[in-house]
């Protein structure tokens, strides 16, 4: 589905500050896949995932969708940003109408299924409500109703919870495997949590930072549908949890300031 | 293309001369009376600028609005400042510059020349009023936007309230009330050449006017060329003293303020 | 509590304007200056709101406003539009820049003479004044807050299919409203200003030739006149401007 192929970004600060953000990472990502990405603070994980959304250009290296190469950003890959980047101007529902009537999908039908995502990710009551007039987790949801609107068959989620509250956190992680077990889309999903990054995936990348690159991939051979209840109590998920801690740890440690 | 666009300076010069084509090109085209192309009236510069009664006119012109400005600033400042750190300073002050923002400074051209006659006064005094409010309303925005933190361990080292305004506020507010002061400059100038197109009796504004009944176009022209770069030498001239002093504090917005 | 302090505020905004007008009072009856140069706030007063019942009068306002409301719309859609295109293009970007910065600081009132000489005395040559005077903080401001805008605003609305013009449209312009508006204020005191002036150098109608005609004959209440008026028209236009910001910035937190 996802394939990134010796991908480097240098970015030019200035003619004597060159810096090295991602030095030849490949990888590929089946269809239906959830794949997290973990590493240190600044190893280009955020670069990465703008990458394979058509936001950033390479320096060098490519990524394909479905075989066909990256040359810009489109409806197939739908970017969820840790920041929200909610549209301020608009009210809930028109932050998740923009995209599907801008795409030119007749008025009714693109109030109905905003309404349908709404009403999924629990917001139906606060349709009429500004951005500023919503919490921290709220927010996140509207953000990803407005990507889920346009139907992308590809999730890229940047820390999409990292700015919130740890309750909060596992309410809509709950949340995103539910969503997601209806279609199995292909998510790409970054994080800082391990444990956060273990109950949602099918497999884990750890990255190294200065310049940025794979370390490791683990494979979570967990069943799904998951539940958390039941997974904290799992010696494997423990196991899984403790081994990327680890090796975590140690990326921390050997990167450069 | 990036090369010689990185070249400081280069890019506004070709877009002066690419003006200048332009006006030149229009008048060719349209064969105005009224539009003299730009290789007639260009040539009219140097013989205004070597004529020494029009020489003194604009010098008498920059020194009223020197004065003028000046003054406004030796008075505005302190209150903007003081308006900054008051919320009383502010509610006092802040309906007051509502009500006469509107108000076209040179308007009062007429008012204050019954009163004052035609002479400096008048000039300098309708200046003054021009630059006033942007300068108070510049240092206004810089105080009230200086750290409280500041202000507080300022009063820890035992420093008193003026000392406090002349000490932290003043420096911490710089940068946005040479962005007044930079606004003020040009202001200054269009209200001296304003005042002096509506009083008709010396200085800069009035020489535009003059060739104008006399049907001199080239040397109206001119003049607009002269005072345009003015203008320009004003505000580059800021803004390297600006960068001198604040170079610390990265550019803020400018928005340009014109017209009085 | 805080409505104790508003009225309170308010109060004190109420004092240096009150204490103008009683010593502009002062003065004019303590024989300083004879009436004939400095008229009682009460004589001008009354002659505003009598001018306010006659129709030649309201004639002239309203051709002020006219000029003002056509050449202050005109630089709005002038300067919002050059200002998203600079954004959204760098070719343009780098020719339109410099061209600014050249021409910002130039004292636009300069130019007046020669707009008379190319478009005549009439409504279009002060139409051109205003155009020329309020775009440019317009521009400016629209330029600054549309480069300002989160980039993530914009890739949400590309991600989602929508083409970079649209986007430019459609996202990063009311993403940068607070500035623009900011401009437009700017333009919009500046709009009042120049017609005036404009009016003032040469005109046979609006606000300001009626100042220049009470000059010329000496009616020192009827030159008072036409000032209250424009500050009136401003301070209304101001308000008006205020309610409009109010609607289109109501997602957006607030200031300060
Ligand atoms: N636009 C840019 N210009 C210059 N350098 C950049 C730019 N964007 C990112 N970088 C640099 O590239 C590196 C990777 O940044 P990136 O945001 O991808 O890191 P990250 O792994 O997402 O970090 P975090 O976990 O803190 O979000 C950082 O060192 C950063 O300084
Ligand atoms: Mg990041």
């Amino acid at each position: 589905m996802i394939a990134i192929e010796g991908v480097s970004k240098r970015f030019d600060a200035a003619r004597d500050r060159r810096h090295l953000a991602l030095n030849d990472v490949t990888l590929s990502v089946a269809e239906g896949e959830f794949v997290s990405i973990l590493g240190p603070s600044g190893c280009g994980k955020s670069t990465l995932l703008y990458i394979v959304g058509g936001f950033v250009e390479p320096t060098a290296g490519r990524v394909l969708v479905k075989d066909v190469p990256v040359r810009g950003p489109g409806p197939d890959r739908g970017p969820v940003f840790q920041e929200f980047a909610l549209f301020p101007w608009k009210t809930v529902l028109g932050n998740v109408m923009y995209g599907l009537q801008q795409g030119g999908v007749p008025r009714a039908e693109a109030l109905a299924r905003s309404r349908e995502l709404l009403t999924m990710v629990r917001l139906s009551a606060y349709e009429n409500f500004y951005p500023k007039e919503l919490s921290g987790g709220m927010k996140q949801r509207v953000a990803i109703a407005r990507t889920l609107a346009y139907r992308p068959n590809i999730l890229l989620m940047d820390e999409p919870f990292g700015a919130l509250d740890a309750h909060t956190r596992t309410g809509l992680q709950n949340d995103l495997l539910h969503i997601w077990d209806k279609d199995r889309k292909t998510v790409l999903f970054v994080t800082h949590s391990v444990e956060e990054a273990v109950f949602l995936s099918d497999r884990v990348v750890m990255m190294s930072s200065a310049p940025g690159r794979i370390k490791q991939i683990f494979d979570i051979d967990l069943p799904r549908p998951r539940s958390r209840a039941e997974l904290l109590l799992d010696r494997r998920f423990q196991d899984y949890v403790v081994e990327i801690e680890k090796m975590f740890d140690d990326t921390a440690q050997q990167a450069p300031a | 293309m990036t090369r010689l666009t990185s070249i400081p300076g280069l890019p506004p010069l070709l877009a002066c001369l690419g003006i200048l084509v332009v006006w030149e090109l229009l008048a060719r085209w349209y064969g105005l009376n009224g539009l003299p192309p730009a290789s007639q009236a260009l040539p009219q510069i140097p013989h205004i600028l070597s004529d020494k009664e029009s020489l003194i006119d604009m010098g008498e012109s920059l020194r009223r609005m020197a004065i003028g400005y000046g003054l406004a600033l030796l008075i505005a400042v302190p209150i903007g400042l003081w308006m900054g750190r008051s919320r009383y300073a502010a509610a006092f002050f802040n309906p007051l510059m509502m009500v006469i923002y509107p108000v076209p400074k040179a308007a009062l051209m007429p008012i204050i020349m019954l009163w004052l006659g035609v002479g400096d006064a008048s000039k300098t005094l309708v200046i003054f009023l021009g630059v006033t409010l942007p300068l108070i309303y510049h240092s206004y925005q810089g105080s009230r936007a200086v750290e409280e933190k500041l202000l507080w361990s300022a009063s820890a080292m035992g420093l008193g309230g003026f000392a406090r305004l002349w000490r932290v506020v003043l420096p911490a507010a710089l940068p946005e009330i040479l962005v007044g002061c930079k606004t003020g400059l040009v202001l200054a100038l269009i209200t001296m050449v304003t005042s002096e197109m509506i009083a008709r009796q010396a200085g800069i504004g009035n020489i535009v006017f003059v060739s104008l009944d006399l049907g001199a176009y080239d040397t109206v022209y001119a003049m607009i060329v002269i005072i345009g770069m003015l203008g320009i030498l004003f505000d580059v001239g800021f803004e390297v003293l600006r960068r001198r002093l604040v170079g610390w504090a990265d550019s803020p917005h400018t928005i340009m303020v014109g017209s009085a | 509590m805080n409505a104790v302090r508003q009225w309170s505020e308010r109060l004190i905004g109420a004092v240096p304007i009150i204490g103008l007008l009683a010593l502009w009072q002062a003065i004019a009856m303590s024989g300083l200056a004879p009436p004939a140069l400095l008229p009682t706030p009460g004589v001008v007063f009354a002659r505003f709101f009598q001018q306010l019942g006659s129709p030649a009068f309201l004639d002239h306002a309203a051709v002020t406003l006219y000029r003002l409301f056509a050449g202050f719309m005109i630089a709005v859609v002038m300067g919002v539009t050059l200002g998203i295109a600079a954004v959204g293009s760098r070719a343009f970007a780098a020719i339109v820049t410099p061209v600014v910065r050249v021409l910002a600081p130039v004292p636009k009132i300069a130019l007046y003479p020669a707009l008379t000489l190319t478009l005549g005395y009439d409504d279009a040559s002060k139409i051109a004044l205003v155009i020329a005077d309020a775009m440019f903080p317009i521009l400016l401001a629209t330029y600054q807050g549309a480069s300002a805008v989160e980039p993530k605003l914009a890739w949400s609305a590309r991600a989602a299919g929508v083409s970079p013009v649209r986007t430019l449209f459609t996202v990063v312009l009311p993403a940068a409203m607070p500035s623009v508006l900011t401009g437009a204020r700017i333009g919009l005191i500046i709009s009042c200003i120049v017609v005036f002036l404009a009016e003032m150098i040469t005109s046979t109608d609006g606000l300001g030739h009626l100042l220049m005609r009470a000059a010329r004959n000496f009616q020192t209440v009827d030159m008072f006149v036409p000032l209250i008026a424009i500050s009136m028209l401003g301070l209304m236009l101001n308000a008006l401007f205020n309610l409009v910001r109010r609607r289109l910035l109501r997602g957006f937190p607030e200031e300060k």
